[in-house]
């Protein structure tokens, strides 16, 4: 039951993540919308691990966590004309 | 569980529809990195984390930075097609 709930919540998050990323008009939304999107799945990866029973996979979310992070400060630089 | 999983994919779907009609470059990128992630759950999902871990490794870091100094090294020629 909380499973279900879970999931929910987070398909929730992600649509409206996915929907400002189509719509949004200029690129820190979408670079916005894409890093809010990396943080709520990260939530999902802890989830999933908790549900599969193996506290290796709670591993995977933290390298998940930091390489998104870079990712998003690339893009960052850019935007403000810099890297 | 399973209709989460068919979920993820469409979203993933959307977002590969969204690379290809973007005409900006920097929006595509964006977009990309979203596909990327959704492409690193579901290999989490289907049990595999090692090559999730690699896929986020490569396709949400790496693959993101290096297309990001690409665009800013070369001309700005993308709103012409």
């Amino acid at each position: 039951m909380e499973e279900i709930v879970f999931l929910v919540i987070i398909g929730a998050g992600v649509i409206l993540c996915l929907l400002r990323m189509v719509k949004g008009p200029t690129a820190p939304d979408r670079a916005v919308a894409v890093d809010t999107a990396s943080t709520v799945t990260t939530a999902l990866l802890v989830f999933l691990g908790y549900t599969f029973k193996r506290s290796i996979y709670l591993d995977v979310s933290l390298v998940y966590a930091v390489l998104t992070f870079i990712g998003a400060v690339a893009i960052a630089r850019y935007l403000e004309r810099g890297i | 569980m399973m209709l989460f999983q068919f979920l993820l994919i469409l979203i993933m779907l959307i977002g590969a529809i969204a690379v290809c009609v973007f005409r900006t470059l920097i929006n595509a990128v964006v977009a990309m990195a979203l596909v990327s992630l959704i492409a690193s759950i579901l290999f989490y999902y289907l049990q595999a984390p090692d090559v999730a871990m690699a896929e986020a490794s490569v396709g949400a870091a790496l693959t993101t930075a290096i297309f990001v100094i690409a665009i800013r090294k070369t001309k700005k020629r993308d709103d012409k097609g």
